[in-house]
């Protein structure tokens, strides 16, 4: 029992302190105490991910194999709570000025960051459940955040009553799983799905188990809600939305198809292939029209997720860790991107508007250079960070002969390339319209952030800093 | 070799490095700025010559470090003939270019950030050149576009730059994106992603199912980069950049990397017919076509622009023969190209920077304004149109003699009389820029009075100059070995095929060829005048235009595809939602083969059928009458009621019983909710919208039940049977579902009624903000006394609700009690007695029922999930897990011996979380109709005969 709490212990730290900081913000200064609560959430978030980075080795399993601590989930941990740290950081200032910095804002990030540290370590339908859930729900609230506005409260609504359904299909397949696996264990789960031999029901049970999971990546054709909650909720929202629940429904995705259907990757691996090949060319070709930054980055999340998935159709150790390097490119170019978007202001007001950026170049030449740099690196161009992210996924495609995805995907991402370097376009080359943003303003918290990204994309390429070997070994951990 | 492997590393960063220093030495003055640019390319070139003698020798240098190993990447480079030419060109082109800019940028041009994007860009070239790797190919081809985008986009102020920069960088950028599909695939096929093993695995590469595909991917990346037709546009749009950009990069340097590619894929790639067709046909189109709208430019710039698109041509279609021979005589006109366009595009540039113009209608008569000009311009103009004694004669006449024996789909004449019109043209072209810039009269109105420029701006493409001559007079003994072992290189070893580079072959078909070329292009030229008005009159299809509308049409489609997919209604989502669901499960059917039908149908009896009828009917008067909200819910009690007897009828009881008091307590609810909300649900969607929404709904419907049918016919092996066998055994009850419930998954029931008491609390919460809020105005003003019944709780309800009270309660403790062994449960009976209380309060109304009850609510769902709690942590006592239950016999007479179960204070707890939630919902909703204007009655029935006795009796 008590090695079981040590395993979690983690979560059971992260989950307490939320539960506390929401009682003990209740019943003392309300939102006056925001902005403290954040920076502890963020230190805890920090303390934490660096906890599990450092010290947890191997793998073990609590609770009868209900919670599997392994090099996988380590990895998967250590990007979410670190990029869910350096969102929450962000979006302080921000969330201030505007007046949304509520004390349950920080509480309900931590408790979808506990949500995601259980999807990622699920080793049953039922944790994975729960974790889901757990995420979900905080997310929900979090995305009309803005409660005085009918956007926003119009995207929270959307994302929970298609989230709703999506946790239905979810645990219809899962019941179906259970119904003729006879277990919710993957460990168990896997022994009864061999290929060749998955029953009917399984079968069935593993598509709605992808349905529902498609939806938690915003993949082609489940990525409805995706714009609208990404345009509509406050920016830091989006910014989280866009960074540390990606990581965990990815490695959510990868867990249940590797660990419970392991044997059977000829079963899913085609409707993964085409889910990612839909997602990277809706979200290229239907990022050309926007002009809003937030939809834009958006439809270039879906895209990116459609990458990714290649790693995850692959079906292989190697696509795994080129999904898992690929997600952690993303999650810094993200980062880094939000923090520019958060910094974009016209007379004091927030703006969206692409049309805004016309020759800032001329104006702030350091934070254009360093969106330049991130802009490049998202449209995959090398020799950026997020070309050798696209390359791992493209090499593991091919290794495991799915030639035609990999030529299916180059082709989107040049026309993905497109609305990227349009935005550096109008940088560096646009018209002087007269409505561009205000100059120097910058916090140090989001120029760091900005600055510290755009050089990881061109000091990464030297060695990925060294997370490729730890992408491996959480691969490895899952695929055998 | 260590010391030539490690310089030819230095050699390749060598210009990255040097790129930091003239963006800091600028500081000291221009002249500084441009030594330092130029000393990391003298530095890199001293290096290369160093090198040279070994490769002239034959040999191959490499250089190796390992880099991302797993992604099969290494920062490998090798130098052999081809890429020692390459190199040579790039540096050597680069080290003039540097110089000339020195003397050609003005003043007010930014130019250390100038240099450092150019020895960007050659160090990206010479990347690409010497790379071993094809995804470091890759990386330095991508560079090659980023920094032209920034040399192109160079002048800022000028919208054409900006312009051309762009589509410069589109074109370019997603062509090499292309590419790098074809190199995994190449690489896929070889197994290794080492150029040397990828050459010297032509034939694998040639016999696999994949070379087509792989091949136009890279040759997609190959021909965008060159300006192949149909994607020459670009390159004319991109000479707004500085002259020193256009010499190197759109003349000697970027545009030669595509042919580059195809030399140097030469071994892995040619000889196939699809690479003769594709190639050889795209390079003989793009060289007539660039040649033809280069005679008719008027922009000095834009004319040298097309004939270096045409000359490209040249050289893919050379490449694209196929043969050894061609191969090399591409290779010598790569040089011979090099030499002489770089010196006129940098004697356009001095023509521009003195007289301030390039339109070639407004020059004219500079001959004697501008002698050393003249002569290099003149020079170099006659080796483009192939004249003898200069070099471009020699390739041009070597092309022509193999264009004359190739055979284009069984056509003997198709590409000899191409290339003759091709060479024409180029005649037409190079005498005009001569003629009509040079000769004729001085005039008065040049827009800046021209003279020869400093030594600095003119020494440069004087050199070039020279070489132009000498190569032209002296071919074998000045670039006769440089030829050889480049050529060696691009054929991929093997024997050499014959070829001898001299000025006289003898009476060939390509003298009779090359001299109708200059005849027929001196006419031309002399017929310029009305051709180029029939030109200017005649509508052709403007690329550029082509680009924009497929642009344009990018764009639409995104806008068709937002507005038609995100809408923003929730309702479209849904259904493509569905639809989406639909098509993953349809997928999933079609993807296995069912197992055998192991099951028979089941024999349908006539009340089953008459329940099923009863069921569907109700379904579907739901479906049409759902907009009469009372009407609806009385068809979905029915649909409740007849799923209870179904339940009965399968043989499950605990079910139906659970079912029968869930659908009573809810129906009531319900019923009393829909007190205060309007009676109708308003239409707000259009009649063919619904009939989609019909239809999808309807699919999906049969793809579940089609599911089901399917899973129903087959025998699985469920896990009923555990269940079965273990609950007597392990939880001490006979009624498997409520050992389930409290036992096997007591952490779920335990779970589920925390969700039910916190339900209750959140409408109980909801409702007071709501009451709170706009809501409470609006019940206020509410209105609802005219159709109400006068006699609101009847006498006869009230009695008999008294009376069923506690025949009811009664009930409830029973069925609490016999749970474990029989259907019932804490559960079932909470939901009962619920309905007692329900009834109560109906019958006297809710304040009146309220007032005679002392139970707080909130409480009893706390004291329900704490006691369940208490249940489960006492196994903890006993060194159990959590909820671990457990259960002996008692006898205490008189009573008989009867089973204790904890289980069974697990199942109170479950018991009066549910009778709290009821509860507290029933309260909230009387909330709101005190709110609403609701009397609250003190009297328990509104009529109440005793008191009409009393009335009487007074009455006496």
């Amino acid at each position: 029992m008590s090695a079981d709490l040590n395993i979690i212990l983690p979560e059971i730290i992260l989950a307490v302190f939320a539960m506390l900081g929401l009682v003990g913000a209740v019943y003392t200064g309300k939102d006056k105490v925001a902005s403290l609560l954040l920076w502890m959430t963020v230190a805890v978030m920090l303390a934490v991910a660096l906890w599990i980075g450092m010290t947890r080795e191997g793998g073990h399993l609590a609770f009868g194999g209900l919670f599997i601590d392994d090099a996988f989930s380590r990895y998967a941990k250590v990007v979410l709570l670190v990029s869910g740290a350096a969102v929450l950081l962000m979006s302080e200032g921000y969330m201030t000025r505007k007046g949304l910095l509520r004390f349950e804002y920080p509480m309900l990030v931590a408790l979808a960051s506990v949500g995601m540290m259980v999807m990622v370590s699920a080793g049953d339908l039922m944790t994975l459940y729960m974790g889901l859930e757990l995420q979900s729900l905080a997310l929900y609230v979090v995305a009309s955040l803005r409660r005085d506005s009918l956007r926003s409260t119009e995207a929270g609504l959307k994302y929970f009553i298609l989230g709703a359904l999506s946790s239905g299909l979810l645990l219809y397949g899962a019941s179906l799983v259970y119904g003729y696996a006879g277990t919710t264990q993957f460990g168990g789960i896997i022994q009864t799905a061999v290929h060749g031999e998955v029953s009917i029901g399984l079968l069935f049970g593993l598509v709605f188990l992808i349905a529902g999971l498609a939806f938690k990546v915003s993949a082609v054709p489940f990525h409805m809600w995706t714009p609208d909650v990404y345009e509509g909720s406050p920016t830091p929202v989006t910014a989280f939305f866009a960074t540390a629940p990606k990581v965990a429904a990815m490695g959510l995705f990868a867990r249940v198809m590797h660990d419970a259907f392991g044997q059977a990757v000829a079963d899913w691996s085609q409707v993964i292939a085409l889910l990612s090949v839909a997602s990277m060319f809706l979200g290229a070709i239907a990022a050309i029209g926007q002009t809003n930054i937030k939809r834009l980055m958006a439809y270039s999340s879906i895209a990116h997720m459609g990458y990714a998935m290649i790693g995850l159709a692959a079906g292989t150790a190697l696509g795994v860790q080129a999904m898992l390097i690929y997600m952690a490119v993303y999650v810094t170019m993200n980062v880094g991107t939000f923090a520019f978007i958060l910094m974009m202001e016209k007379d004091g007001q927030p703006v969206t508007d692409i049309g805004a950026l016309n020759l800032y170049a001329k104006r702030e030449p350091a934070k254009a250079w360093a969106l330049l740099f991130l802009l490049f690196s998202l449209a995959g161009v090398p020799p950026f960070l997020g070309f050798f992210a696209k390359l791992g996924v493209w090499i593991a495609a091919i290794d495991a002969g799915m030639v035609w995805l990999v030529v299916a995907s180059a082709v989107a991402s040049a026309i993905g390339a497109y609305y990227y370097l349009r935005i550096v376009y109008f940088m560096f080359f646009g018209e002087d319209r007269g409505d561009t943003l205000d100059v120097g303003k910058s916090t140090p918290v989001l120029w760091g952030l900005l600055m510290a990204s755009a050089a990881v994309m061109i000091l990464g390429i030297v060695n990925l800093f060294g997370i490729e070997g730890a992408a491996n070994a959480a691969a490895l951990s899952l695929v055998n | 070799m260590d010391g030539a492997n490690n310089l030819l590393f230095i050699i390749a960063i060598t210009p990255f490095i040097g790129a930091l220093l003239p963006g800091i030495m600028i500081r000291a003055g221009r002249a500084t700025c441009a030594t330092f640019a130029a000393a990391p390319t003298v530095l890199a070139l001293a290096m290369l010559a160093v090198l040279t003698p070994d490769v002239m020798a034959g040999n191959v240098i490499q250089a190796e470090v390992n880099w991302l190993p797993q992604l099969g990447l290494s920062a490998s480079f090798f130098l052999d003939g081809l890429g020692l030419l390459f190199a040579g060109m790039i540096l050597g082109v680069g080290l003039l270019i540097i110089i000339y800019a020195r003397y050609y940028l003005s003043p007010e041009d930014p130019m250390g950030q100038f240099y450092t994007y150019l020895l960007l860009f050659q160090g990206a070239m010479l990347g690409i050149v010497l790379s071993d790797n094809i995804l470091l190919l890759l990386i330095f081809w991508e560079l090659t576009s980023l920094s032209s985008f920034l040399l192109i986009g160079f002048w800022k102020h000028l919208p054409e730059g900006r312009q051309g920069a762009r589509m410069a960088l589109a074109v370019t950028g997603s062509g090499g994106l292309a590419m790098i599909g074809g190199m995994l695939i190449l690489g896929n096929i070889v197994g290794s992603y080492n150029l040397t093993d990828i050459l010297a695995a032509g034939d694998i590469i040639k016999a696999s199912e994949w070379y087509l595909p792989a091949l136009i991917l890279i040759l997609l990346g190959a021909f965008t980069k060159s300006a192949q037709f149909p994607f020459h546009f670009w390159l004319p749009h991109a000479m707004a950049a500085p002259t020193p950009v256009s010499a190197y990069l759109h003349s000697a340097t970027m545009v030669k990397a595509g042919v580059f590619l195809m030399a140097r894929m030469w071994p892995a790639l040619a000889g196939t017919p699809e690479w003769f067709y594709i190639v050889a046909t795209t390079g003989l189109i793009t060289m007539v076509i660039g040649a033809l709208i280069a005679l008719f430019k008027d922009d000095l710039k834009a004319l040298l622009a097309f004939s270096t698109v045409s000359h490209l041509g040249l050289l893919t279609m050379l490449l694209g023969f196929g043969t050894k021979l061609a191969a090399v005589v591409a290779v010598f006109h790569i040089i011979n190209h090099l030499t002489f366009k770089a010196t006129l595009f940098m004697t356009a540039g001095i023509i521009d920077h003195e007289t301030h113009t390039r339109d070639i209608k407004a020059l004219g008569g500079l001959r004697k304004l501008m002698p050393i000009t003249f002569v290099i311009g003149t020079v170099a103009a006659l080796s483009m149109a192939g004249i003898p004694l200069f070099n471009g004669f020699l390739s041009k006449e070597m092309m022509l003699e193999e264009a004359s024996h190739t055979v284009w789909a069984g056509s003997h004449h198709a590409v000899p009389i191409l290339a003759t019109v091709g060479a024409l043209l180029s005649v037409a072209y190079s005498f005009r820029f001569i003629v009509h810039v040079f000769f004729g009269p001085v005039r008065d109105d040049y827009p800046s009075k021209p003279h020869d420029p400093p030594v600095g701006m003119w020494l440069s493409p004087a050199l070039l100059m020279v070489l132009v001559v000498v190569i032209g007079v002296l071919p074998a003994a000045i670039v006769g070995p440089l030829v050889a072992v480049a050529g060696e290189a691009v054929i991929g070893g093997g024997k050499m095929p014959y070829y001898s580079l001299k000025i006289w072959h003898g009476i060939t078909p390509a003298l009779y060829m090359s001299i109708i070329a200059i005849i027929g292009g001196l006419l031309l030229l002399a017929m310029h005048r009305p051709l180029d008005r029939l030109w200017n009159a005649l509508p052709r299809p403007e690329a550029k235009a082509m680009f924009d509308a497929l642009v344009a049409a990018m764009a639409s489609l995104s806008r068709t595809i937002t507005e038609t997919l995100h809408t923003g209604a929730i309702s479209r989502y849904l259904s493509i939602f569905v639809v989406a669901t639909v098509a993953l499960g349809l997928i999933a059917a079609s993807g296995s083969s069912l197992p055998p039908v192991t099951r028979e149908m089941l024999p349908v009896p006539g009340v089953v059928l008459i329940g099923w009828v009863v069921l569907i009917t109700a379904i579907g008067s739901v479906f049409f009458m759902h907009r009469s909200r009372f009407r609806a819910l009385v068809m979905i009690g029915v649909i409740g009621l007849m799923i209870s007897s179904g339940f009965v009828y399968l043989s499950a009881p605990d079910l139906a019983l659970t079912q029968i008091s869930v659908e009573t307590v809810t129906i009531m609810l319900l019923l009393l909710a829909l007190h205060f909300l309007p009676k109708d649900t308003p239409i707000e969607s259009s009649r063919a919208l619904r009939i989609r929404d019909g239809v999808i709904a309807l699919i999906g419907g049969v793809g579940v039940a089609a599911m089901t049918y399917a899973f129903l016919l087959r025998d699985v092996s469920t896990i009923s049977d555990y269940h079965l066998a273990n609950a007597k055994t392990g939880g001490g009850g006979t009624n498997v579902v409520n050992v389930i419930l409290v036992d096997f998954r007591g952490y779920d029931t335990y779970g589920e009624i925390i969700v039910l008491g916190v339900a209750g609390l959140i409408i109980f919460a909801v409702m007071e903000a709501l009451l709170n809020g706009p809501a409470a105005r609006r019940l206020r003003n509410m209105d609802y006394s005219q159709d109400r019944s006068r006699d609101r709780h009847p006498l006869m309800m009230v009695i008999a609700t008294r009376l069923l009270m506690p025949i009811a309660v009664l009930v409830g403790a029973y069925i609490f009690l016999r749970g474990h062994n029989q259907p019932g449960g804490g559960f079932v009976a909470g939901l009962i007695i619920s309905i007692a209380l329900l009834m109560q309060y109906m019958a006297s109304g809710f304040a009146w029922a309220q007032a005679r009850q002392k139970m707080e609510y909130h409480g009893m769902i706390g004291w329900g999930v704490v006691i369940a709690g208490l249940t489960g942590t006492a196994a903890w006592l006993f060194g159990a897990p959590f909820l671990t239950s457990t259960f002996g016999y008692f006898h205490f007479p008189p009573i008989e011996e009867f089973e204790l179960a904890s289980a069974m204070a697990f199942d109170l707890g479950v018991f009066l979380a549910v009778l709290g939630a009821v509860m507290l919902m029933l309260y909230s909703l009387s909330r709101i109709a005190r709110f609403a204007g609701e009397t609250v009655n003190v009297e328990p029935m509104d009529y109440d005969p005793t008191n009409r006795v009393e009335l009487l009796k007074e009455d006496d």
